[in-house]
């Protein structure tokens, strides 16, 4: 418990100190946000309306006020408002593609992180063996593949060339969101090669950390003894070797989500899928500073929580952790 | 006698008259040969031990060899193509050809003049951004790990802020803010956010070394702090440090491609990214100018690869159970063929 607590410290103090670089990043950077809403009218304001846009961005009063008025705002889950689609606020807007993209990161984890791990105790157990020494390292490679170049071999492939995919969209338009299995299976044949983009560079990290754990856990004296008590192979690959060689695997997969997260925005980018990353760009291109900050903030959330849902998961397999 | 299991080598069938010479011990030649172990080349011996292995390591070096072959075409860029990489060179998407190696953009620029004009800037960042992520991941690593404490309390806690915060989101709030974010802008914020691993593993490292006696014997001899770090304790972290390298390079070519691709670069530097961000930005796939888009993506992947191989190098020279267990499979076929058991591998 002690442990689980102290680790939830940790991660409110992160967060905060994200919430206080998204704070400080914009005034440390000559001409605010705000400027540049107030350039676009060209000079067709009076004080007190550039005095309200202002103050609208936050940029009033002492440093201490507008910080205290930052976090403040932040707790409501209010993000501010957003330039590219004025008066809608950056919150509902952030959460409709934050949903998008937990869809594809979601599946592309599940399926990376199973079918790689299992790919890993395989290769550690028959180490040496033609599977360990010709697949290690060509899954590794696809690793190095960034995200980018797979999503623009894919979408060439078999969205432009062959045409068995459609070439954006989350769901057809002619489909209304639904509970149906018409809906969903929509969606899942739009997230097809989204999600095989990013299981495609993902998939032989697990791979290669399962392996290399495995292959200095076989090592070890409990590993010998099991052997030496004739239990069968079975039971000591998965309930032996696999159980503690997961552990460390399960920490660096909250580790891995915050890059995963920043593949999907450039996978987004080239599938035309309308979460995170597709907003960002367009954000970026008009420069809406509330929405590209707060896609900072989700994700640094969302990677907090995973952190935490890898700890619970580390207490609840490994006993020595329950003190 | 006849349970004695009969080597390739030996096949002949036992007889009373030749059994002296079946017994006699296979010479080492023999045994090198069945195993498929080939002896080190002479001049290995004179290296220091890390590097040798690292030079005897196939992997590695085929890794090493596409490396430095990338590192050579973006240094020689000027003796191998005759254009300029930001001038026209010709009519828009020119096919492949005599007069353009690789066609031309729909700029009407030498697509294959950009791409080792390209690997210069492209690798100078990645390489650059690695190097000094290492370097502060060694710095930090080692301080937090020797002098524990405080110390490492807040070193730590830094640490694990750089790792959980994510990445790539950071650096689009960075990118943003500065107005043009050119490639030594980049470089820095990679350099910056990209030490993470490389501190925690060399802290690691540096907490089992400090119970050493070696170190020990140091301190009671009254050695100075800064001395024991550098002298007793760095060498035996240079395979972490080149680790930390490695992967910092690879995730810094990665996310330096990305940044650019998604319109975060400063669009006029021609880097691999820019070349991605223009292709993609003028249709080129759509409009079947493969030329324009797959060289960049080709020359990323290679770079991406040469350095995983030097990783696979790295980690088994850390690391030595994963080099043994290359050969685990010959040691088994090698015992079960005289009848010994396998099983405890």
């Amino acid at each position: 418990m002690i442990f689980l607590l102290r680790r939830l410290a940790f991660y409110i103090g992160a967060f905060f100190l994200a919430v206080t670089f998204n704070f400080f990043i914009p005034r440390l950077m000559p001409g605010d946000p705000s400027a540049r809403i107030i350039a676009s009218f060209q000079g067709r304001l009076n004080e007190s309306q550039v005095e309200a846009i202002r103050k609208s961005y936050g940029f009033t009063g002492s440093l201490w006020e507008q910080y205290v008025t930052y976090v403040g705002s932040i707790m409501r889950l209010d993000f501010g408002i957003s330039t590219v689609q004025f008066p809608e606020p950056t919150a509902s807007l952030l959460f409709y593609a934050a949903t998008w993209t937990l869809v594809l990161v979601g599946l592309a984890i599940f399926f990376a992180f199973t079918i790689g791990s299992f790919m890993g105790i395989h290769a550690a157990w028959h180490r040496g063996g033609f599977f360990d020494s010709f697949f290690t390292p060509i899954n590794v490679m696809l690793n190095a593949f960034t995200p980018a170049i797979v999503a623009l071999l894919l979408f060439y492939a078999f969205s432009l060339q062959l045409q068995w995919f459609p070439l954006g969209r989350a769901h057809s338009t002619s489909i209304m969101p639904s509970f149906s299995f018409e809906f969903i299976g929509n969606v899942l044949y739009h997230a097809t090669l989204p999600v095989l983009s990013i299981f495609l560079v993902s998939f032989g990290g697990w791979h290669l950390g399962m392996r290399n754990v495995m292959i200095n856990l076989l090592n070890e004296d409990f590993v010998i003894l099991a052997k030496a008590k004739g239990l069968s192979d079975r039971r000591v690959r998965y309930r032996y070797v696999a159980r503690n060689a997961i552990l460390p695997q399960i920490t660096a997969l909250a580790l891995s989500i915050g890059f995963l997260l920043g593949g999907a925005l450039v996978t987004e980018q080239v599938f035309n899928y309308p979460g995170l990353g597709k907003f960002t760009f367009t954000a970026i291109g008009s420069r809406d500073y509330s929405f590209i900050q707060g896609q900072l903030l989700l994700l640094t959330a969302s990677v907090l929580v995973a952190n935490l849902l890898s700890d619970i998961a580390n207490v609840i397999l490994d006993p020595r952790l329950r003190t | 006698m006849s349970e004695i299991v009969q080597t390739p080598g030996l096949s002949r069938p036992l007889r009373a008259e030749n059994a002296a010479e079946v017994l006699r011990p296979p010479s080492q030649a023999e045994l090198m040969a069945e195993l498929g172990l080939k002896s080190r080349p002479g001049w290995t011996s004179r290296l220091p031990p890390g590097l040798a292995a690292f030079v005897t390591n196939g992997k590695g070096m085929v890794g090493v060899i596409i490396l430095l072959a990338l590192i050579l075409t973006a240094l020689f860029a000027p003796l191998l193509t005759s254009y300029d990489p930001n001038r026209r060179a010709g009519k828009p998407h020119v096919q492949p050809g005599y007069e353009h190696v690789l066609g031309t953009t729909r700029m009407g620029k030498d697509a294959f003049t950009q791409l080792v004009y390209g690997g210069r800037v492209s690798l100078t960042v990645g390489i650059g951004a690695g190097l000094a992520a290492a370097m502060i991941g060694l710095a930090l690593g080692i301080s937090a790990g020797y002098f524990g404490g405080r110390t490492d309390d807040i070193i730590t806690f830094f640490v694990n802020v750089v790792l959980v915060l994510p990445g790539l989101p950071l650096i689009i709030v960075i990118a943003t803010m500065v107005e043009t974010a050119g490639p030594p802008v980049i470089g820095l914020v990679l350099a910056l956010t990209g030490w993470g691993w490389a501190a925690r593993t060399i802290r690691t490292q540096t907490l089992a070394l400090r119970a050493r006696e070696f170190v020990l014997a140091a301190e009671l001899m009254g050695e100075k702090k800064w001395r024991i770090i550098l002298i007793e304790i760095f060498p035996n972290m240079l395979s972490f440090v080149m680790g930390g390298f490695v992967l910092g390079t690879i995730a810094a070519i990665l996310a330096e491609a990305a940044l650019e691709f998604i319109g975060l670069g400063d669009p006029n530097s021609v880097t691999w990214g820019t070349m991605l961000y223009w292709a993609q930005k003028n249709l080129a796939l759509q409009s079947g100018a493969w030329w324009e888009i797959w060289p960049p993506c080709i020359a990323i992947m290679l770079t991406g690869a040469a350095l995983v191989l030097i990783n696979f190098a790295v980690d088994e020279i850390t690391n030595p159970q994963l080099k043994a267990s290359r050969k685990i499979g010959r040691i088994k076929r090698f015992l079960s063929r005289r009848g010994r058991s396998a099983d405890v591998f």
